[in-house]
């Protein structure tokens, strides 16, 4: 049966995350990512409100760790990552300062981007990691990447993270289309987690069949339950050895799901857009909870190396706290030296410095054709 | 005798030449590898850099635009064109949501280095969809340089500077002065942002002529010569950032202002310039500052129509003589 967020609930408890796909220590790496993508989440959720020191909209990914996590083991540092407004999990799966990302959402100096962009904005160039708000246009600027890497022949590859909501949009299309055209090093990686905001896909697409309708445009795909991490980890990696050998572009659609609400951690659940029991099934199916109990099965962690984990972490959550809320709130400056540049090395080193007043403006202007 | 290329080959000659100063600057867009080569100025390019180098790209406006940003964070210095601006609309988000805040962003650690050449159509009834300008529009976004080189000699230097500097440029190119011929040096030039250039002095009032406007500003003020009025022609040529200093300075010494802009009347970029001047000079002015645009309507394609849509020479000079009152 094709995966679709319809059929994925009638799996009921889902028993067949495998370990041996992964491996012991990438199993293990996978488990410790999620769940210290997991706890970072909750913790800025928790320390939110009523707090009010982070004054920027958080998109929490909490419940969609399994991607990113995965992604986090599998992208080289001089591979380049853009991502969507819910933007914390692709930060965190390109190695980005974890502390900059605190101090960006506390609007600090300290912030990765000075405290210019916040959550929904924010870059850190030095790890090739770039995310925005409006959908699908991170997509489009990772098919140029991509474009840019074939044309010079680099090795990196370009990957684009975005929920299904952004395939509503053309300009997804466009990328689709480029990116099947000229085989670019390119890999879609969908969330689909069914809802834009409250509007669930069906109400906006004809079917749940993004993975279908990209073949048709020369990009392969596949689809996937996205909580089982190691088939999650096996099929990006699949995908990834297959780009860096010329073999572009792919999609992955990962059926997840988010737990918390759309924006902030106010509880959005008087839209009514989703049912109590489909939630119930995605919180029973947690991508951390599926993976650790085969972790126990196969007695690859026990109970004092989780704490042990766990204890690490909460440390990690508190230094990026104290980081944040210690650092200085940038300072007015100068409006027009954020938004220009005012160096330009290679035109100083290229390009003389001409002046002409000439012009004669007794000429007729060019008689267009009609092209 | 001074060497002399038309304005279409001026763009040819230094996207050239750009190509062949830095293996990282592409050219992407429609039809630009063909014989036609968008009105003459990427002929032959493709043949010579190759077509990796110079793109026939999908068309898709807004994917081209997104995707230019992303080459360039690869190391490329993409140049993207467009046969009409009107058809470049569909990149309004590329351009304001991403390429004009790319460098605010990141806090200034990443910057878009991306050209956008953007030709607005001239007569033989182009209509509404194939000759608006828009550079008022662009010029409003901070993070984005905006050019409206009137001659030859800036479209190459003008061309240059973008292509080899740091930040988003959008270069308006109007297609009725792409057959104008004028002295433009062999070797590769820059024409920075923000200076503007007196055309001709005079004292009796000035006259900020932009881009296509410039030639007809130029016609006007030699023929009034020859009615004792004295008009100085300030060609500002980069609107983002416009060179204020320049034009105040003129103005303070003519105390006189006319704006000439190849645009539509309301909120434009002759509106700007004019408020600059009142803020800065309003009460040392003879007479009421006056801009010469074209009327609040969409572009017209019946020829009888055209002619009195576009403001010429004749409406430029009757403004003057206005102002001198």
């Amino acid at each position: 049966m094709a995966i679709s967020h319809n059929t994925i609930q009638q799996l009921g408890d889902y028993r067949d995350v495998q370990l041996q796909l992964a491996g012991r220590e990438v199993a293990l790496e996978l488990y410790w990512q999620m769940l210290r993508l997991r706890r970072i989440e909750e913790a800025l959720h928790e320390e939110y409100h009523p707090a009010d020191e982070m004054r920027c909209p958080i998109h929490f990914c909490i419940g969609q760790e399994a991607v990113p996590s995965a992604l986090s083991l599998l992208l080289n540092s001089d591979d380049f990552l853009f991502s969507h407004h819910r933007s914390h999990g692709y930060y965190f799966a390109k190695g980005a300062p974890i502390r900059e990302l605190f101090a960006e959402i506390y609007g600090r100096k300290t912030g990765a981007s000075g405290g210019l962009a916040g959550s929904q904005d924010i870059s850190h160039p030095a790890s090739h990691f770039y995310s925005g708000a409006i959908l699908s246009g991170a997509v489009s600027i990772a098919a140029g990447a991509a474009f840019g890497f074939q044309l010079q022949k680099k090795s990196q590859i370009s990957v684009a993270g975005f929920g299904e909501g952004a395939t509503d949009e053309g300009a997804f299309w466009e990328a689709v289309n480029h990116a099947g055209a000229k085989k670019l090093p390119l890999l879609f990686v969908v969330e689909n987690n069914r809802y834009a905001t409250f509007s669930d896909q069906l109400k906006r697409q004809n079917a749940d069949n993004i993975s279908e309708r990209v073949q048709a445009f020369g990009v392969r795909s596949t689809k996937i339950f996205g909580n089982d991490a190691p088939l999650v980890w096996k099929t990006l990696k699949g995908e990834i050895e297959r780009l860096r050998d010329g073999d572009g572009p792919a999609l992955v659609e990962s059926y997840t799901y988010r737990w918390n609400s759309h924006v902030g951690p106010e509880d959005d659940g008087f839209n009514k857009y989703r049912p109590t029991e489909e939630m119930d099934f995605w919180k029973r199916n947690c991508p951390i909870r599926l993976l650790q109990e085969k972790l126990f099965e196969a007695g690859w962690i026990d109970e004092a190396t989780i704490a042990d984990q766990e204890k690490k972490i909460s440390q990690e959550i508190a230094e990026c706290f104290d980081f944040a809320k210690s650092s200085d709130f940038p300072e007015v400056s100068d409006w027009n030296a954020l938004n220009f540049g005012c160096e330009s090395p290679l035109a100083d080193a290229l390009l003389g410095d001409e002046d002409s007043t000439k012009f004669n403006p007794l000429q007729n202007e060019a008689k267009l054709a009609p092209y | 005798m001074e060497r002399e290329i038309s304005y279409a080959e001026a763009i040819r000659e230094a996207t050239d030449q750009a190509m062949g100063l830095s293996p990282d600057v592409i050219v992407l867009g429609q039809l630009v590898d063909t014989p036609s080569g968008i009105f003459g100025t990427t002929t032959g390019l493709a043949e010579k850099h190759g077509r990796e180098r110079v793109q026939d790209y999908p068309v898709s406006e807004n994917l081209m635009t997104a995707a230019a940003l992303g080459a360039s964070l690869t190391g490329l210095r993409p140049i993207i064109c467009h046969q009409r601006l009107d058809f470049m609309l569909y990149s309004l988000d590329a351009i304001t949501n991403w390429l004009a805040l790319w460098r605010f962003k990141s806090n200034g650690k990443s910057s878009a280095r991306v050209t956008i050449r953007a030709i607005v159509g001239k007569g033989w009834g182009q209509g509404p969809q194939h000759s608006k300008s828009l550079h008022s529009w662009f010029a409003h976004l901070p993070g984005l340089r905006v050019a409206m080189p009137a001659t030859a000699f800036d479209a190459k230097g003008l061309l240059l500077e973008s292509i080899f500097s740091e930040d988003p440029a959008i270069i308006i190119e109007g297609r009725g002065l792409f057959s104008m011929r004028e002295h433009v040096p062999e070797a590769p030039y820059r024409v920075r942002f923000g200076k503007a250039l007196i055309r001709q002095k005079g004292s009796d009032v000035t006259l900020v002529a932009l881009g296509a406007m410039v030639p007809p500003a130029m016609r006007a003020a030699d023929k009034l010569r020859l009615e004792g009025i004295h008009v100085e022609v300030v060609d500002p040529r980069t609107l983002s950032p416009l060179d204020r200093e320049t034009i105040l300075e003129s103005v303070s010494k003519t105390r006189r202002l006319v704006v000439a802009d190849p645009g539509w009347h309301s909120f434009g970029a002759a509106s700007e310039i004019i408020a600059t001047v009142s803020e800065e000079l309003g009460r040392s002015l003879l007479n009421n500052p006056a801009r010469v645009t074209h009327p609040d309507s969409h572009t017209p394609m019946s020829m009888t129509l055209e002619k009195a849509y576009y403001p010429d020479e004749a409406e430029i000079s009757s403004a003057i003589r206005s102002a001198m009152k």
